[in-house]
């Protein structure tokens, strides 16, 4: 059972994805043209970039529930000071507004000991509450038809949010695995009062993790506010759900201090993959709900198995 | 000695906190709305928030017992969107007083199923719950279709809307279920080992008391009132609407119950607090919408309300000398 949970581990995420696609193949004919593949990767970087973010924030042994409400806090503010800023400025502007969000949840966590999942979910409803207030509940549309490139643009044949991902991908692997600062948050993850006393400065580590979780949250918001070229105040309930589920799919375990982001990645296109063939067959969005918290359900099933398999391992002295 | 001295002080300024925080508060909002809104004073407003207060007042019981066993479950604003209108859709077949009964039955095996998940597979209940938000939310859509079940049974919609004496029923329901919670939470063995769980797991665990099954209890327990809960909600609406129903209801519930004084993380709780604090969020929210401020502004409130609640709880328990800051 260990050697297959440890197979599962490396190879079972790919296993999903060629099952899925063969499932895919028969029952589409469209399957496997080129720009369905990466209209289906580029629907997947939505849920796996902000899975980087949340591997990281995994990995140092908290989470992030208020991604949804910042990807809409960046939609509306981007939106909104376009007119004004010109689009690179505005681009930038949104997103330091949404790392400020990102800057208080670390705050709060770090400094006032509220527990992570009582901050990002009052900071959801907050934020949430400020992109209605800030917009009185309205849509903005985006006159700069050129903005447009951001989001569905092509750099050579590849889509731009594909380019996007892959950029930070590599951004956040050298930080994870390359950097001090990573090997930090995996120490924070797995021993926080040892890594205390061992004089890191586990509040600015945690902060800074947080301020990316909400950096990766609104570089989606800039691409799917982008796609839509409107800014919505009510944009993307429900994907924190898809984040954490992607996040957990892609091998990072709940119990902290090991990451998988290249994992993440892969579990974002086997999300997307299924998002793909419920539209095919055609049925109302709620199935997609019902989809991934099944996902969400079976990976942590697999995660929960691991940890038993360990635990038996440890007290029986095998070595894993 | 100077120490000493300091402790003493702290501890003092803990308990007079742990003990009047929550009237004081109470009493503040009151008087705050009664200045501003001469409607919200009258005996009739007053009655009927604190029946509607029952809506979460009841929900914490079951809060109160999962947060103390050290859990969470954040998927209770879609359990009661479920069982609502599961039970609301059996009235016609089966009648109400069967309907209720079966809706509470239905509620009590979703809490099960989430215990199970919890302990038996040691998943971290906020994660398995919000798996289960969206798969019982995707449920309520699809069983009807994202279509209102309307509810014209009397004994349902006596439940919500009945008075007796002129006092809205809910609010006998509430005493009624607050009674029992708490002569099972102080009165009885269960509820000695939900505090032993709470407290100190290993320990309980070492004495011999199960942990998972007390977990599993708490999860069990909380669907039940949940339950109760989801009838009254739907017996004041006259419908079972299933995307409508129990939206925040996780989040106003999680808030009563760590503004009523209980611990997040476990350890001991306090019912009488958490109807306290529904109350108050309650009054708040009615409040709010008579000086007709926006709904916007209601959701940064409640959010505000949360994170100031657990950090005036964790205050507490620094004053007291049983926590760090």
């Amino acid at each position: 059972m260990i050697r297959f949970l440890k197979l599962y581990e490396k190879i079972g995420i790919f296993i999903l994805i060629i099952l899925g696609g063969v499932f895919l193949a028969i029952a589409s004919p469209n399957f496997f043209r080129a720009d369905t593949i990466f209209s289906i990767i580029t629907q997947g970087t939505y849920g796996g970039i902000v899975a980087f973010g949340m591997v990281l924030a995994i990995t140092s042994g908290g989470f992030d529930l208020s991604v949804d409400a910042v990807v809409a806090l960046t939609s509306v503010i981007l939106a909104m000071t376009i007119p004004d800023l010109g689009i690179p400025l505005a681009i930038i502007v949104s997103i330091l507004f949404s790392c400020v969000v990102g800057f208080l949840n670390g705050v709060l966590i770090t400094k006032f000991g509220v527990n992570p999942l009582i901050t990002t979910l009052s900071m959801a409803t907050i934020v949430r509450g400020v992109a209605f207030l800030i917009t009185r509940g309205r849509q903005i549309p985006i006159s700069q038809s050129e903005f447009m490139f951001v989001g569905t643009g092509k750099i050579w044949v590849i889509p731009v949010p594909i380019v996007i991902m892959a950029v930070l991908f590599i951004i956040f692997y050298l930080l994870l695995y390359q950097t001090s600062l990573g090997r930090y948050i995996s120490a924070v993850g797995s021993n926080e009062s040892a890594s205390a006393i061992s004089g890191l400065n586990v509040t600015f580590i945690k902060i800074m993790v947080y301020v990316l979780v909400a950096f990766t949250a609104s570089v989606v918001g800039v691409i799917r506010t982008s796609q839509a070229l409107i800014g919505i105040p009510s944009m993307a309930p429900g994907f924190t759900l898809t984040v954490l589920t992607i996040t957990i799919l892609g091998g990072t375990s709940l119990s902290g201090g090991r990451g998988n982001l290249l994992g993440a990645v892969f579990a974002g296109i086997f999300i997307s993959m299924i998002y793909y063939g419920l539209n095919l067959i055609g049925v109302a969005y709620f199935y997609q709900m019902l989809a991934v918290g099944l996902v969400l359900i079976f990976a942590l099933f697999i995660d929960g198995l691991r940890g038993r398999y360990l635990e038996v391992a440890r007290i029986r002295g095998i070595k894993v | 000695m100077v120490d000493e001295r300091s402790r003493r002080i702290k501890h003092k300024a803990g308990e007079l906190w742990g003990n009047f925080g929550l009237p004081f508060i109470f009493i503040t909002v009151l008087i705050f709305f009664s200045v501003q809104s001469p409607i919200f004073v009258s005996w009739r407003n007053l009655l009927s928030a604190m029946g509607f207060s029952s809506y979460i007042a009841i929900g914490a019981i079951g809060m109160t017992f999962i947060i103390m066993t050290g859990n969470f479950d954040i998927s209770i604003g879609s359990m009661l969107a479920l069982v609502a209108v599961l039970g609301s859709s059996f009235i016609p077949r089966i009648g109400g007083v069967l309907g209720v009964i079966s809706t509470l039955i239905i509620a009590a095996i979703l809490g099960l199923i989430n215990g199970l998940f919890v302990t038996k597979l040691r998943i971290p209940a906020f994660i398995t719950t919000l798996g289960m938000l969206f798969i019982f939310r995707a449920l309520a859509f699809i069983y009807t279709d994202n279509y209102p079940v309307y509810i014209d049974n009397r004994f349902w919609l006596f439940i919500g809307n009945g008075k007796i004496l002129n006092i809205p029923f809910p609010i006998f329901l509430t005493v009624i279920c607050y009674t029992v919670a708490y002569l099972v939470l102080r009165r009885s063995p269960l509820g000695r080992y939900v505090v032993a769980v709470g407290t100190n797991s290993r320990a309980a665990e070492l004495s011999g008391i199960n942990v998972d099954n007390i977990k599993i209890f708490a999860f069990t327990f909380a669907g039940f009132f949940v339950g109760i809960a989801a009838v009254i909600n739907t017996a004041t609406m006259g419908a079972a609407n299933p995307g409508l129903l129990g939206q925040n209801y996780e989040f106003q519930v999680i808030t009563a119950v760590v503004l009523g004084g209980t611990l997040l993380g476990g350890g001991n709780g306090s019912l009488g607090g958490a109807l306290i604090a529904a109350m108050i969020i309650t009054f708040l929210g009615n409040g709010m919408g008579l000086l007709q401020v926006g709904s916007y502004w209601q959701l940064i409130v409640t959010g505000l309300v949360m994170i100031i609640a657990v950090s005036l709880n964790k205050l507490k328990f620094y004053l007291l000398g049983q926590g760090e800051l």
